[in-house]
């Protein structure tokens, strides 16, 4: 029997009871689609991790020296104290880590953690939990800050620690709606400090926004709130190759000047961008392997409905069977041609389900915060898991019409 | 319906026709070791077949010889559980015999794979049965093609002969119906085209008049004459006299052995005196 007329054939008993060619390919096609939604969000949100959040908190093309590293997984008590223990960041050290790497972009010295929330008051308009960061000038670059009006902090005003801020985005547009910041008078914390400044939008990270802020020098911020632990050193480079032999760089300088002997644990953390990636990516592992394996059995289910499907077919064409053999079909066109059928099907569902699957995922993407980017292996895995299915699946109703012995076959019905 | 053949029927038909004589049978069948020649397409020797029927063992076949010469058109006759279905099974090598020897156009088929035999079906049977067994969702014109399609011929190439072979039995206006909007008549037509299709040594029918009324079932018998008269090989079972007596032979089985094989005019003189036949 040719091929073509097998799946000729085939295609026309796909056709001739529709109905139940659909709900034989359904399986199939509801789990494949949902592999692809589920595998198109775990590849957005990815994406999205490493394009937003990771340069959100950490800008690109740069890393932080720090007291204590940037790592949320659990820590053992013991972990924690030597940790605890670590000597503060200090700002000769800062100068230290500017002079290891001459070529950098920018190096900026940061207010670290708990950033302080304040009321801000204006006239008589007052804006509630404002986050306060004492930054030094370089601050702007390191951290992709575009100034919208007015201009950024300067060396001057770290140095005469002068009362000024350059507000983010949103405080702009909460607290002065639409009359011009640049110069005004705010007071926090029963201090007058005056607006010189007024950031772009950075936009919202997962929902979180990156413009509800205040930048304000940091020598006048420790005036305020005195030298906090965590002050953090921030470095950008020109380019992602250039942070790491910047890191080993500013390493060593700081090791030598901590004069820590080799073999010694660094009393400092080195964060990147990538080690928030990394740190995602480990959250993320098992829950990203264990979903889609959760969906893939679905597939495997819809294969099971094909096998079912297709043996009631088979018992209720025992006669066509029957007479195909007499007209001189052998077991292998008779299997082939059931064979087809599944393997057609379940292609079929295949496609659909991932038509399907991008369709839903488009809608997650547009009417969510949640990104959702389908990927063409996912695609191809998708349609090649439908007709392996149709494969296995099919096999055994396919020998079962082929071992029908012509003459019972004939009787039947 | 009117001859359908347009070429003179052969001049063998009018009674010196290569019918096998009783003598000429009885050698073939019995000589051990003997390979029959082209000229007897059918040849068995000693053909038992039984069925196991839940523990108790059946015997259809108990070791039946015949010897078909080409060109023969034959009857098989015989009472239900005579076992002349099962002889039809074997011949048309839709099932193998449990003993003894069946040669096809002097190849031994009695031995073959399943495979060998359903290549023997394609190629040198053509069936007819008694519910035309004809694909029901298929038009007519598909139906024709079938045997075509196992023989792996070309789309083109079956559809041509496909009509062809309607155009033969008249129901070339009605190529693209299904079974369902024929009648029963045309469907046996159908069935018949499709038999011959592909051009096979013997066409076998079973019963073929047994569901249709008195005229379509005269309008049928008249197709298989004129194709015995056009030199194919025809073997018919029934269990009806009158439509055996329109074969040139009789073979009456009962009991799953050979009870007589005669000419027609033997057979007829059989029936009329009512000896047991």
């Amino acid at each position: 029997m040719l091929l073509a007329d097998v799946l000729r054939t085939a295609l026309i008993q796909i056709r001739a009871n529709k109905l139940r060619s659909f709900f034989t390919l359904l399986g199939i096609m509801v789990s494949v689609a949902f592999l692809i939604a589920v595998i198109a969000i775990i590849q957005g949100m990815n994406a999205y991790v490493k394009d937003n959040v990771a340069s959100a908190m950490i800008g690109s093309n740069s890393f932080q020296v720090r007291r204590t590293p940037l790592n949320f997984a659990p820590i053992s008590d013991d972990q924690w104290d030597v940790i605890q223990r670590r000597p503060r960041i200090t700002p000769s050290e800062a100068m230290i880590v500017e002079a290891a790497v001459p070529n950098a972009e920018a190096v900026s010295l940061t207010s670290g953690w708990p950033t302080p929330q304040v009321d801000v008051h204006w006239r008589d308009r007052t804006l509630g939990d404002v986050l306060i960061f004492g930054v030094t000038a370089p601050h702007q670059v390191v951290q992709d800050y575009r100034i919208a009006v007015g201009r950024p902090l300067s060396d001057l005003d770290v140095r005469e620690r002068r009362s000024v801020i350059v507000i983010g985005a949103a405080i702009a547009e909460k607290l002065f709606e639409n009359v011009d910041p640049i110069g005004r008078e705010v007071r926090l914390l029963g201090e007058h400090f005056t607006i010189i400044g007024v950031n772009q939008r950075k936009g919202r990270v997962l929902g979180q926004s990156f413009d509800g802020f205040i930048l304000m020098p940091i020598s006048r911020f420790e005036m305020l709130y005195g030298r906090r632990s965590t002050t953090t050193v921030s470095v950008k480079v020109a380019t992602v190759d250039d942070v790491a032999p910047a890191m080993a760089r500013v390493e060593e300088a700081l090791r030598v000047a901590r004069g820590l002997r080799p073999g010694e644990p660094n009393d400092f953390s080195l964060e990147t961008a990538d080690a928030l990636i990394a740190f995602w990516k480990t959250l993320t592992r098992v829950l990203f392997a264990v979903v889609p394996f959760i969906v893939s059995i679905g597939i495997v289910v819809g294969g099971i409905v094909i096998m079912n499907i297709m043996l009631m077919s088979v018992t209720e064409r025992t006669h066509e069977i029957g007479i195909r053999k007499a007209m001189g079909a052998r077991a292998r066109d008779i299997e082939r041609q059931f064979l087809a059928e599944s393997v057609a099907l379940a292609t079929l569902g295949g496609i659909i389900g991932v038509a399907s699957g991008w369709a839903f995922a488009s809608l997650i993407a547009t009417a969510s915060p949640l990104p959702a980017r389908v990927t063409s292996w996912s695609v191809l895995l998708a349609i090649a898991l439908g007709a392996g299915v149709g494969i296995v699946f099919g096999v055994y109703p396919a020998r079962r019409a082929a071992r029908l012995d012509p003459v019972h076959a004939m009787r039947a019905e | 319906m009117s001859d359908f053949i347009t070429s003179e029927p052969s001049a063998t038909s009018t009674g010196e026709h290569p019918i096998s004589t009783t003598g000429e049978r009885h050698a073939v069948t019995s000589i051990p070791g003997a390979t029959p020649s082209r000229d007897w397409v059918i040849v068995t020797r000693g053909l038992r077949r039984d069925y196991d029927m839940g523990g108790e063992v059946v015997h259809a076949l108990r070791g039946v010889d015949v010897a078909i010469r080409r060109n023969e058109y034959v009857a098989v006759m015989g009472p239900s559980g005579s076992g002349k279905s099962t002889l039809m099974n074997l011949i048309g090598c839709l099932d193998t015999p449990t003993a003894g020897e069946y040669w096809l156009s002097g190849v031994l088929v009695s031995k073959m794979s399943d495979d060998e035999l359903a290549r023997v079906r394609n190629k040198e049977i053509g069936f007819v049965f008694q519910t035309f067994n004809l694909l029901p969702r298929a038009t007519a014109l598909h139906n024709v093609e079938l045997p075509l399609v196992y023989a792996g011929v070309s789309s083109v190439e079956r559809k041509r002969r496909a009509a062809e072979a309607l155009d033969k039995v008249q129901l070339s206006d009605r190529m693209h119906h299904k079974p369902n909007e024929l009648s029963g008549g045309q469907r046996q037509r159908v069935a018949i085209a499709r038999a011959l299709v592909n051009n096979p040594s013997i066409l076998l029918a079973d019963e073929p008049t047994g569901n249709l009324d008195s005229t379509t079932s005269a309008e049928i018998m008249r197709v298989f004459q004129s194709l015995a008269d056009h030199g194919q090989t025809v073997i018919m079972v029934t269990h009806e006299a009158d439509i055996a007596a329109h074969a040139r032979r009789v073979v009456v089985l009962r009991d799953g052995l050979v009870s007589s094989d005669d000419r027609r005019s033997a057979f007829a003189a059989r029936v009329a005196t009512g000896a047991p036949h």
